[in-house]
């Protein structure tokens, strides 16, 4: 019965494996573009034809411990970017732009009106990316308060907007808001 | 089916690729450049192309999110470059939808490269996956195809044009008729019509006597009474001279017209609580029903404990206005006209100048309370901070001990009822400049008045005393009333908006609704089927996939798989927690659809690692499926369930209390409550969900002997981890993925050495060296 020793050994390693934390530096890995617009990874003896950028903390700490993962849906850690300013500069435009796509979210810079109506809140708003207009469960968890200051709105769509200093808006708006601060 | 139009420009660009309008199968808008920019553009399927169209990426345009959007404004002609992408279906393997934290990109399968096609916002969610659906169809034809094609519902609101928040609910939030909630909530109040006439008849006497008041107390006392009008006496036909006797009997007069006022607000009062409280009561309790029909999604759905508790005191706020603020509306409407009135006849310029300062006092507390209403609201949540961490420390004390972190929690408490003693000193200041305003200017109205009147009085003689007096008492009841009317609109639209929310979930449709004329269920065999079953929580991502399992009366199935591959999931199905997208549940060969709640609910019973312990003692936890039962019964059934012991080491014995504020139970003990509660319940089917996942080998040996037990003569369905509780089962089935990857006896799957066998293999080694240890 060979075949079932061999089998277990394997699985152990992988369990091995998987306790293991791995960085990736600019010396051990090679990040390229491809051409359907991914980034793929070579680690020395592994290449990855197409990597996820997935940030750990991606709201206390955008640009620290940025974990690449394999692309399938039960997706596995290859490695972890410690830093993503120590990367040259090409390499971190490549991981960024396909941050940007991952975590999405217009800043709010102006609150134009909010209007309560029958468990809806309807968002008037100007982003950085234009002007938007959105509605919003009232009653559930579409406001999170990331800070004291900070907020993360989703509208009912989980689309998501947010406002990154409650503080500098102006006491007009501020008082639009006073619904959900 | 609701179509989107395409543009005339797009329309002419797409016959320059050769494609007719009526060759396009699906189009899905799309929102996004894959740069992240906003912009406009189609996604077209036909059956052997795949286009994208973008526009340029647009920052002057308002881009309308779910609900916000109106129906013309989406139909609008887009006259703009678009950039053109067509794609051979043929060379295309796959084209599949990519979940983003808040977007999506629509990926496709070039060979074996995988591309980008664009990206979108989730608006567009649901109508790229049904174009990822339709490609797949194209490719591998799936029969009840058409059918998901039809359910595509309406979602704008026929009045407005608006879209629909929540297109399973069409109520249009702006078109809701405020009338009709106002007729709804009228019918918590008919009940009690007579009492509130009785309510409705005090508030108008007492209106009525603070309305001859200031006449009693000026002119007649004044003017008749102290300066000796004869007349005056005559009409009370006294005798000349008889002025004492005048005045006793004005003075009795006042203190009856005060003392009735008195009596008749006790009254309004007495049955204004009575009125309020039953109706409350009667509301909670429409509310509370509701929630139990509710299904187990709308609970996962929202943060409920938030919700139910808004509700709840929604109740309370919604009949505060209907019975104190709607009266006191129509009560100081009626006192503020007939008060004017009677001003503008005693004296029409005074009246004017009244007329013209009062509003100032209510300018500035009209202008002022809504920065009060900020600062209650700060300290609203300034209190909820600090209560909540107490809460957490009180939770979590152990952990904080354990680290010794309790320097950090006093720092972190201060600065949390600092910021609470400063929201409270802000409102205190806030309040006395506020007063001190309010106040000054009112008295400035009055002393103005004064002026006035006395410069009549003393000018010509026209004004006399009394008739001063009753004017400024007519004036400092004018305020009473316009402060009310200042306030009541805010009143009225928050007590509307808690209606709304209350109604919200009385009118809640439960996503599992039991048959209408349900198949009777007398003494079912147990045999359960499933046949194709897909079933996912969100209609797009499917957890299980096309599962079909026979499973014969009496027998026992395993389910083997690892966490979160769907197997509670599966269960969940047949109890009808949630129903399946497509397939169909068969017990003794009819649809569990077909049968009623009770009669499917009665004959499965689950025991799961999640046991929830109600409040109560332990007798009633075990009557919980069957309240009926003898104490003998219970008794046996804890027997049977291995939990007597431990029941009787406990010194209130059944009648210990336990749950929430009751005695702790371990989790091994808390396990073999919810078994005794299952061999009560004597269900035909039985399911065991990780049964014995959270406890020790020990109890896990004893609850086993106990599951040996329960399981006999009923078709049970059991799943777990540990390979060696499911020796007994009769088969067995490995979900990986939502799919059922092996099925089959013991024999046969560790002959398929596929996972099973894996498994198996793994923790015998693990128990092997458990025994070296």
């Amino acid at each position: 019965m060979q075949g079932e020793e061999f089998d277990l050994e394997q699985m152990e390693q992988e369990t091995e494996e998987m306790l293991k934390v791995r960085f990736l530096t600019e010396e051990n890995a090679t990040f390229s573009r491809t051409e359907g617009g991914f980034v793929s990874l070579t680690v020395g003896e592994e290449v990855y034809s197409r990597v996820h950028v997935v940030r750990m903390f991606p709201f206390t700490d955008p640009q620290h411990y940025i974990s690449i993962r394999t692309p399938e849906e039960r997706s596995r850690e290859i490695g972890i970017i410690e830093d993503i300013g120590k990367l040259n500069k090409d390499t971190r435009n490549m991981l960024e732009e396909q941050m940007n796509l991952r975590y999405f979210t217009p800043i709010i810079q102006k609150i134009i009106s909010i209007k309560e109506e029958y468990g809806y809140a309807y968002f008037d708003v100007l982003t950085d990316r234009g002007a938007c207009r959105f509605t919003i469960h009232m009653g559930g968890s579409s406001i999170v308060h990331l800070s004291d200051t900070r907020i993360l709105i989703s509208d009912i769509d989980e689309n998501r907007f947010e406002i990154p200093d409650v503080d500098q808006l102006t006491a007009g708006e501020r008082k639009k808001l006073d619904l959900f601060l | 089916m609701e179509r989107i139009k395409l543009p005339k420009k797009v329309l002419s660009m797409l016959q320059g690729h050769g494609i007719e309008p009526e060759h396009i199968l699906k189009i899905s808008a799309t929102d996004m450049t894959t740069e992240c920019e906003y912009a406009d553009g189609f996604v077209i399927l036909t059956a052997s192309k795949l286009v994208i169209l973008l526009s340029a990426p647009e920052l002057n345009v308002v881009r309308h999110f779910k609900g916000c959007s109106f129906k013309d404004e989406l139909e609008m002609e887009k006259d703009k470059d678009w950039a053109i992408k067509v794609y051979e279906l043929s060379s295309i393997q796959k084209i599949e939808v990519e979940r983003q934290v808040a977007c999506g990109i629509l990926v496709a399968q070039i060979q074996e490269q995988t591309f980008r096609l664009t990206a979108f916002s989730n608006l567009y969610k649901k109508k790229m996956h049904e174009l990822v659906r339709t490609f797949e169809h194209l490719s591998e034809p799936k029969p009840d195809f058409l059918k998901e094609e039809k359910e595509e519902k309406e979602e704008y609101c026929p009045n407005c044009g608006r879209m629909y928040p929540n297109p399973d609910r069409k109520i249009c939030p702006k078109c809701m008729d405020r009338g009709s909630i106002f007729l709804r909530i009228m019918k918590y109040f008919r009940p009690y019509t007579g009492k509130m006439i009785v309510m409705l008849l005090c508030y108008i006497a007492t209106a009525a006597l603070n309305l001859v008041w200031p006449y009693l107390s000026g002119t007649i006392l004044y003017d008749r009474v102290l300066a000796k009008n004869e007349k005056f006496l005559s009409k009370l036909g006294l005798g000349g001279g008889k002025f004492i006797t005048a005045l006793v009997l004005v003075i009795g007069m006042m203190l009856l017209a005060k003392l009735t006022i008195v009596a008749f607000s006790i009254l309004q009062g007495v049955f204004t609580a009575k009125i309020v409280a039953q109706v409350v009561c009667d509301m909670k309790k429409d509310i509370f029903k509701a929630m139990g029909q509710l299904s187990i999604s709308f609970f996962k759905s929202r943060q409920t404990g938030n919700l139910m508790t808004r509700v709840l005191s929604d109740a309370d706020r919604i009949t505060g206005f209907f019975i104190d603020g709607a009266p006191s509306l129509l009560i100081s409407a009626f006192t503020m006209f007939s008060t004017v009135v009677v001003m503008f006849t005693i004296r029409w310029q005074m009246a004017l100048v009244a007329c013209l300062l009062l509003p100032i006092s209510l300018a500035i507390s009209f202008y002022l309370r809504p920065r009060l209403f900020s600062l209650f609201g700060r300290r609203h949540r300034a209190e909820r901070s600090v209560n909540s961490q107490v809460n957490d420390n009180l939770t979590g004390a152990r952990v904080v001990k354990a680290f010794g972190q309790e320097r950090r929690e006093i720092t972190r408490f201060s600065r949390n009822n600092s910021k609470l003693k400063n929201a409270e000193l802000s409102i205190v200041k806030f309040n006395n400049y506020f007063a001190a305003l309010y106040t000054t200017t009112q008295e400035l109205t009055n002393i103005i008045i004064w002026i006035i009147g006395v410069t009549f009085l003393m000018k010509d003689g026209s004004m006399p005393v009394g008739l001063l007096i009753t004017f400024v008492g007519y004036v400092g009841q004018l305020a009473g009333p316009m402060n009310f009317l200042a306030r009541v609109f805010h009143w009225w639209s928050n007590s509307m908006n808690s209606a709304q929310r209350m109604f919200e979930i009385l009118d809640a449709v439960p996503e599992v609704v039991e048959a209408e004329s349900p198949l009777p269920l007398k003494e079912p065999h147990g045999e359960i089927e499933l046949k194709n079953i897909t079933f996912g929580y969100e209609a797009n991502k499917p957890i299980l996939k096309d599962i079909s399992v026979h499973i014969p009366e009496g027998s026992m199935l395993g389910i083997v798989g690892r966490s979160g591959a769907g197997k509670t999931t599966l269960v969940n199905l047949i109890s009808r927690m949630y129903d399946p997208q497509e397939g169909a549940i068969f017990l003794d060969g009819k649809n569990i659809k077909e049968l009623s709640f009770h009669d499917l609910r009665r004959n499965v019973a689950m025991v799961s690692q999640e046991t929830y312990i109600f409040m109560g003692t332990v007798e009633e936890n075990i009557k919980y499926a069957r309240p009926s039962a003898t104490k003998a019964e219970v008794i046996r059934a804890a027997v049977l369930a291995s939990a007597h012991e431990f029941i009787l080491r406990m010194p209130d014995g059944y009648d210990t209390k336990i749950g929430s504020s009751g005695r702790e139970l371990s989790g091994g003990e808390r396990q073999r409550i919810s078994i005794a509660r299952a061999i009560l319940a004597n269900p035909k089917i039985l399911i065991l969900d990780e049964a014995t996942a959270s406890v020790d080998t020990e109890t896990e040996r004893a609850i086993q002997t106990s599951l040996n037990y329960l399981v006999r003569g009923r078709t049970t369905i059991s799943i777990a981890h540990r390979l060696s509780t499911l020796k007994d089962a009769d088969f067995l089935i490995v979900i990986d993925n939502g799919e059922i990857t092996e099925r089959g006896t013991h024999k046969q799957l560790e002959e398929q050495r596929g996972t099973y066998y894996k498994l198996m293999e793994l923790q015998k080694k693990a128990l092997a060296m458990k025994g070296l240890e």
